[in-house]
């Protein structure tokens, strides 16, 4: 191996790393450690002077390791790659140390937090000069696309990439397509009907030639790759195996179920409904009550699971405007019942929606506010005569009056959640569920339907509740996102895999029964473990099983990181600093 | 001068390192004892890197990997607790108090949760004072 | 306490002359805010719209806070939602006249305008009935002019003295009186139950009845409160008008032999200058409200309510007529003072009858009351220990 040459930049990050650590001291200390050419700071690191900085050091210095102690490397580890590769180096030859993230932001000290981003930055000196050129390698794309979920984000997406030409899977657990949106009467703001929505995707998807449809399947497992999947899929007794390049999920979410909340009595009052419940009756054409008669009274109790501590602390986003949607589909049909929405915050936000609010405080509806994080409102029988089977009892906060509101008709607003197989799909993908167990994104705002496996995306409400719009337009992001690849034809993978080195390799076959993806196998002939490196994506753990250290972990290797380590903890003594420094 | 313990903390690249970054963004402040080395997965922390990390002088090692059921490579993060336990067994064997490794499991969101286990690890390795890895390796 | 909502009340409440332009009113408090008049323990407009939007009608009815409220309107400016606060406060106090009123008659007048008008008129009807079966002009009237040039004015009733007939007015004016007293103090009594007595969170220490007491006389003859208003001209206005009503109610209930006399006083008397200046009084205060409510140039009187005119019609009408009536006596005119007189009696009777006791003329005495039962719930201890579920928002 060449001799290592490396340059070190130590980047401000204007102040964010600038006002706890003093950068001109670390550039100092770790300018005159063995194989470093030249240390220098500057204010941004990232940007196009900072870039051309590295890159002209590299052309002048012959540099052949750079190390950029900056921020986080999940944020500019591909950026500054890049410049590796302009000046003609290889990527992987190229190391950052976190001193943002990891030191500036969580720690107040300027000498502590200087010499631990000095640490920091040794290690990762140290670990540098241990790195080694990777291949990139393309594979590629293979242009059917699967898709989970024959909801409208799933349908939206489906017609969106079949219609460019393009082969589409699109597998539903249930017997219908449709999903949530086919059992809403209307939707908010404009009072279109769910079925107007729907149906047309429906009667496009069926039989358009390049969708297969799957209705009552599932999938079993997928193995592969990006633009290499292959998907197992059961319908009923069949089961059948399809090759695809990417895996869009939309797999939705699930309505909350309020008997879990003692106090509004659900199951057990027959005047208490669910939102969906109240959408079937609408969509049936009358509202009644159990016994079939004209309610006088309906109340709507907002946040029904959301928002709560004790159930889900998230918002689920499209009750607010269901619940004004429903008040006036109940003042259409019932010009002279009473409605009372008993919200915990009226968040009626997006385009249109506040409006609609507006709109529908004028229709005579009542709006009292409870306290979601005190007692919540308990809905008992009226036992007492008067108006309404039910009395809501509840503190109104706007007033500070303890109330009873009479109601013959009780609509619970409940939350959107997880589905119950979410994280089974989540397993089967590869995707990673967040506390509330939706799908986690790659990026919140970046890369909002791409996941951390390459080839699945996510859509719709499995990533967190959502409206139609917003679902809708991530069906379509998601959908771009894989035409895109399909157009490129070919994708760059991983090359970090692990790679046994036969002349070492004592045959035992730890590493086969560790591997998860099955990426190794035994060659019976030389006796010794062999990575498929197309499956291996890179974990490291038969690396570390291996008894004789055989497998090599590409670019974490065991030389790599136990250099970082004794960077790490190799004394940095005031002394050598200020020696540092005098020079 | 007085003393301040070291702690060399291993953190899988999917759940855990994005956690200590997310407290990072939240500028939660935690401890600086903690030096941190990212791997792709808890399953990559070879016993080899416990060892080395003590050797070199640290005064605790932790080790951090996505929930049970959450690993990005599915199994990792069980392989490494089952290698855990064996580390700490083989540690205490050489005269080195098994709570000083650590293994605990932090998701993506839970910044707050890692900078509080930092504190807390430091407060313990300080009750328990230095390795003094000299007299321990001079034992062995 | 917990109340039961009301979804009619809503509509009930529309009948007292207001719009449902409340129901815009998303609580932002700015009317609270801007209001001089709100105090810590005293909060209005936004809790009463709040109470009014959620139909608490029990509430409703032991709210105290709408008569503390003088409505200079600045409530209904600043509102940004135009909900107009101010109006909603004067449709509350038409609303809570007709609650304090046991015999139902005020909601009548304020929901039906037959009836009001259908009870006025019966009542002119009956003062000129009794006039002219009674109390006839003397076929011999024009020779009643006497030698100062005045009418002697109780001498034109025919068969009887002028004492006698002075007597018959007097006697009529205390019978009047009792009534309306007697109504007035009924309603005062089921307005102090409501609103003191029913609130069973605060018991009232019997030493802050005689303090309160103070407060209730010199706020009623000051119209203190009105002056925190920031306009300074609504208080001037008002104080002159009140003044000026009460002193010529007192002369001609109290001092009616004093004030009706045979002899035409000389301008400068007592008795023609306290007319003077009580007529100025009346006659100011409706011309500028008139001209105000038809201009609609101040906030606090763009929206009039049929009550709010008929008071000011009556009111105009007995103030002109008792002026024809003056200018009739002292220009020796027999027959002319005879029937505007009848007239001035036929406007006043049921003015006095409708106004007093069941419609606008009852805050005259409600408004003093309430600051007096707001002093008593302010010294009042809290009775059970629920200080911890103060409202979250006032």
């Amino acid at each position: 191996m060449e001799e290592p040459r490396i340059g070190v930049y130590v980047c401000w990050c204007g102040t964010n790393i600038s006002k706890t650590v003093d950068v001109e001291q670390v550039t100092a200390a770790v300018s005159k450690l063995p194989h470093v050419i030249i240390a220098r700071n500057y204010k941004y690191m990232c940007s196009d002077p900072g870039q051309d900085l590295i890159l002209k050091d590299i052309r002048e210095h012959q540099l052949n390791r750079v190390v950029v102690s900056a921020c986080s490397p999940r944020i500019h580890e591909l950026t500054f790659r890049k410049v590796l590769v302009n000046a003609g180096l290889n990527p992987y030859l190229f190391e950052m140390a976190n001193i943002r993230e990891q030191v500036s932001w969580v720690h107040d000290d300027r000498d502590i937090a200087t010499g631990k981003a000095t640490s920091l930055v040794k290690a990762a000196i140290q670990r540098v000069a241990h790195h080694e050129p990777l291949e990139k390698r393309r594979v590629d794309i293979h242009p059917a696309t699967l898709i989970i979920g024959g909801g409208i984000t799933g349908l939206t997406a489906a017609m969106e990439i079949a219609d460019s030409g393009n082969q589409v899977h699109l597998i539903e657990k249930s017997g219908r397509l449709g999903g949530m949106v086919s059992l809403l009467h209307q939707t908010h703001p404009h009072l279109t009907a769910g079925n107007e929505l729907i149906q047309p995707l429906i009667d496009k998807a069926q039989p358009h030639p390049k969708v297969r449809v799957w209705l009552n399947s599932q999938i079993e497992e997928v193995t592969g790759y990006v633009g290499n999947f292959r998907a197992r899929i059961r319908s009923g007794e069949e089961v059948e195996e399809l090759d695809c390049g990417n895996i869009i999920v939309a797999t939705g979410t699930k309505p909350f179920d309020p008997s879990q909340i003692p106090e509004y009595g659900y199951g057990m009052l027959p005047g208490v409904i669910t939102s969906l419940e109240f959408e079937e009756m609408l969509r049936k054409g009358k509202i009644v009550t159990k016994d079939g008669e004209s309610p006088c009274d309906i109340a709507i109790i907002h946040c029904v699971g959301s928002r709560n501590m004790e159930y889900h602390p998230y918002c689920s986003r499209v009750c607010c405007t269901t619940a004004l949607k429903f008040a006036n589909q109940i003042r259409a049909a019932l010009p002279d019942a009473g409605i009372y929405q008993l919200y915990a915050d009226m968040r009626s936000f997006g385009k249109g929606c506040e409006e609609f609010y507006m709109r529908t405080s004028r229709r005579g509806v009542i709006f009292m506010m409870f306290d979601q994080k005190g007692k919540l409102p308990v809905v008992k029988p009226n036992n007492t005569g008067g108006r309404g089977r039910l009395l809501i009892s509840t503190r109104e906060l706007l007033s500070g009056e303890e109330i009873e509101i009479p109601a013959d008709l009780v609509i619970l607003m409940v939350a959107s959640e997880a589905r119950e197989d979410a994280r089974e799909t989540a397993h089967l993908t590869g995707i990673s569920l967040c506390g509330n167990q939706f799908f986690i994104e790659k990026h919140p705002k970046l890369d909002p339907v791409a996941t951390t496996t390459d080839g699945v995306f996510i859509a719709g409400s499995c990533q967190g509740p959502k409206d139609i719009a917003d679902s809708v337009s991530q069906a379509r992001a998601a959908a771009a996102r894989v035409l895109a690849s399909i157009l490129c034809g070919s994708v760059e993978v991983e090359v970090t895999t692990a790679v046994v080195n036969d002349k070492v390799c004592c045959g035992c076959q730890t590493c086969i029964s560790v591997c998860p993806y099955h990426a190794i196998h035994f060659d019976e002939e030389k006796r010794v473990s062999e990575v498929n490196e197309i499956l291996c994506k890179g974990c490291g753990t038969c690396g570390s099983a291996c008894p004789t250290g055989a497998i090599h972990a590409r670019h974490f290797t065991d030389d790599q990181i136990l250099s970082q380590i004794e960077g790490l903890l190799s004394p940095i003594t005031l002394k050598a600093m200020e020696m540092a420094m005098e020079d | 001068m007085e003393y301040q313990p070291t702690i060399v903390s291993f953190l899988c690249n999917w759940c855990s390192y994005t956690g200590a970054d997310l407290a990072g963004t939240s500028r939660t402040k935690y401890a600086p004892n903690i030096r941190i080395v990212r791997v792709m997965c808890s399953g990559r922390v070879d016993p080899t890197f416990v060892m080395k990390a003590f050797r070199e002088g640290a005064d605790g090692v932790l080790i951090c990997g996505c929930h049970p059921g959450d690993c990005h490579y599915h199994e990792g993060n069980y392989k490494c607790l089952r290698r855990y336990h064996l580390i700490r067994k083989y540690i205490e064997q050489m005269g080195i108090s098994p709570e000083r490794l650590r293994l605990e499991w932090i998701s993506a969101s839970e910044g707050k949760q890692f900078a509080e286990l930092a504190d807390e690890m430091t407060a313990d390795l300080l009750k328990l004072g230095p390795v003094n890895i000299k007299n321990v390796l001079e034992e062995v | 306490m917990s109340y039961r909502i009301d979804p009619e009340f809503r509509k009930e409440l529309g009948k007292f002359g207001v719009g449902s332009e409340w129901s815009e009113c998303y609580h932002c408090g700015n009317c609270t805010a801007t209001c001089p008049l709100t105090e810590e323990k005293i909060l209005f407009p936004r809790k009463g719209i709040r109470m009014i939007q959620m139909g608490l009608k029990e509430k409703i009815s032991a709210y105290v806070e709408p008569w503390l409220c003088y409505y200079c309107g600045d409530c209904t400016k600043t509102c940004p939602r135009d909900a107009n606060p101010g109006e909603l406060m004067m449709a509350l106090r038409r609303y809570l006249t007709s609650v304090y009123d046991w015999t139902g008659l005020s909601r009548k007048f304020y929901t039906s305008k037959s009836w009001e008008f259908g009870f006025i008129l019966f009542f002119a009807a009956l003062v000129v009935a009794l006039f002219s079966v009674f109390l006839p002009l003397r076929p011999d009237a024009e020779q009643m002019v006497n030698a100062s040039g005045g009418v002697m004015i109780n001498s034109l009733i025919a068969g009887m003295s002028p004492s006698t007939f002075v007597s018959v007015i007097e006697w009529g004016d205390w019978i009047m009186a009792m009534i309306v007293a007697g109504l007035l103090i009924s309603n005062i009594l089921n307005m102090f139950h409501k609103i003191v007595l029913s609130d069973h969170s605060v018991r009232v220490p019997l030493r802050a009845y005689f303090i309160g007491f103070w407060k209730l006389t010199f706020n009623f003859l000051t119209q203190a409160r009105f002056s925190k208003c920031d306009n300074r001209n609504y208080w001037a206005g008002h104080l002159l008008l009140m003044t000026g009503y009460s002193i010529m109610f007192a002369v001609i209930v109290v001092l009616l032999p004093e004030f009706q006399t045979e002899e035409v006083n000389p301008w400068y008397h007592w008795q023609r200058l306290l007319g003077y200046y009580a007529t100025f009084g009346i006659l100011y205060f409706l011309i500028i409200t008139a001209i105000g409510r038809i201009r609609r140039s101040d906030i606090n009187l763009r929206f009039s309510h049929s009550t709010d005119w008929l008071f000011i019609i009556m009111l105009g009408l007995t103030t002109i007529t008792g002026i024809l009536v003056h200018i009739f006596r002292i220009s020796g005119l027999p027959a002319a003072t005879y029937y505007t007189y009848v007239i001035h009696l036929a406007v006043l009777v049921p003015m006095i009858l409708v106004e007093v006791p069941f419609s606008k003329w009852s805050h005259l005495a409600y408004r003093p009351f309430a600051i007096y039962f707001s002093e008593l719930k302010k010294a009042g201890k809290p009775r059970t220990a629920d200080i911890g579920l103060a409202p979250a928002i006032s």
